[in-house]
């Protein structure tokens, strides 16, 4: 099983790695063309359609600081290929460096199982998960600056702060009313 | 694991990385050495590397089986502890910064040197500014102080001002209470010295003319008994007919 490891390379100095894995491959590409655009940090942005990545750049590939799974709710094989991308992960990358972001929350025809799904698995693999807003600019610009602060945190450039410890902060939470039906 | 065999080859791998500027790209001129900032950047890096590393060999080797519900539940406290140790020693931290910096500071004023000479005119500059905001504070709650005592005797005053009118606006009251109840009084009075008079002319009239209403019905009855027993024919005397029509005119029963 070839599993992406945290720890098997070396951080760069002064470098981020994001890895993002989305079915669509639309959302991560607007991402990461203002993700690079960062001056302070010096990002790399590496575009999956799902995981296991392909064996023959295992050498070139940096150390992956944080790995980013899109899901559109819109579409239910979305979130069928991030869960089952999910095995393909080492454990390792649980203690923080593994975020969620999902679009198109706000569609009436997103079903509401699927979002709770998704919570779920966010909430039970302690990973902060974000909305995001993927068809106006404004909203790209609000995604990349919230995954670049989960990053900076994750490349150990912030000094009084580890991945572990963002986490615990930004986790999803499941609220308590869950498995009750929601207004509709 | 793979940390395990990373460890070993860290130490090696880390000189690499320091002698050269490996793939930091905004380091294009090309130097060997790496900035002291560089240093304790990529310092940093590898201690947050190393710290997740051995949280996640801490975590592999001690299998505790608690579920995760009962570690949920510890989690919160744990976070808030671990955020109070983490201000304290960011303070912590950041006083003794300054105390290097002050000690380096003075270390340096000792010294005679062109440096040390900017750094005393500059720090006398500062003492001045300081002794200066200083006696202005101290002016400015001085000021603030008579202000406020100012304002106390005005306020003060407002509210006796207020009393007083309030009682005054009592008094008028209850004295136009009274004057008007005299005034009442006033005009009753008036008013029964008239009415009587006026009675007692009305009086006198009404009697006059009772008297003399009998008087006519008297004389009537009297010219009506003559008329008749004359058996005179008064139809045709135009004189006596206006006489008899007179006679019908006064009501005989009033």
């Amino acid at each position: 099983m070839s599993l992406l490891k945290p720890f098997s390379k070396l951080p760069g100095l002064n470098t981020a790695n994001i890895l993002l894995v989305e079915n669509e491959e639309q959302f991560q590409q607007s991402l990461a063309d203002i993700l690079v655009e960062e001056t302070s940090v010096s990002v790399t942005v590496r575009l999956a359609k799902t995981l296991p990545l392909p064996m023959e750049n295992d050498e070139s590939r940096p150390r992956i600081d944080l790995v980013v799974f899109i899901m559109n709710l819109t579409s239910e094989l979305s979130f069928q290929s991030a869960e089952a991308s999910l095995k393909y992960l080492d454990p390792g990358y649980f203690l923080g460096k593994v975020c969620f972001m999902v679009t198109n929350a706000r569609n009436a025809s997103v079903p509401t199982e699927r979002l709770d799904a998704v919570r779920k698995l966010a909430a039970s693999l302690h990973c902060p998960l974000l909305f995001a807003e993927d068809q106006a600019p404004d909203g790209v610009t609000s995604a990349t600056e919230r995954l670049l602060t989960v990053l900076k945190v994750a490349a150990g450039l912030v000094p009084t702060t580890t991945a572990l410890y963002l986490s615990n902060l930004t986790r999803c939470t499941l609220p308590p009313d869950i498995e009750q039906p929601s207004f509709d | 694991m793979d940390s395990s065999g990373s460890d070993g080859s860290l130490n090696h791998k880390l000189e690499a990385v320091a002698l050269n500027d490996g793939p930091a790209p905004d380091n294009s001129t090309g130097q060997k050495e790496t900035s002291p900032v560089d240093m304790l950047r990529i310092r940093q890096q590898m201690s947050n590397q190393c710290f997740e590393m051995a949280v996640q060999l801490h975590a592999d080797k001690s299998k505790r089986s608690c579920s995760t519900s009962e570690a949920d539940r510890d989690l919160p406290d744990y976070v808030s502890e671990l955020e109070m140790v983490k201000t304290l020693h960011f303070n912590n931290t950041l006083s003794l910064h300054r105390m290097q910096m002050w000690h380096a500071m003075g270390e340096k004023l000792k010294q005679s040197d062109p440096e040390a000479a900017a750094l005393k005119v500059v720090s006398d500059r500062c003492m001045a500014l300081c002794s200066r905001i200083q006696h202005l504070q101290q002016e400015s709650r001085n000021l603030q102080d008579e202000i406020t005592e100012l304002q106390k005797t005005r306020l003060g005053n407002l509210y006796r001002k207020k009393f007083i009118a309030m009682g005054l606006f009592f008094d008028m009251k209850r004295l136009t209470r009274e004057k008007m109840r005299q005034i009442e009084e006033l005009m009753l009075k008036k008013d029964h010295p008239d009415t009587e008079k006026y009675k007692a002319v009305l009086e006198k009239g009404q009697a006059n003319l009772e008297k003399y209403k009998k008087m006519a019905v008297m004389t009537q009855n009297v010219l009506r008994g003559i008329l008749m027993a004359c058996k005179v024919n008064w139809l045709d005397d135009p004189t006596l007919r206006d006489i008899a029509m007179t006679l019908e005119e006064f009501s005989i029963s009033d």
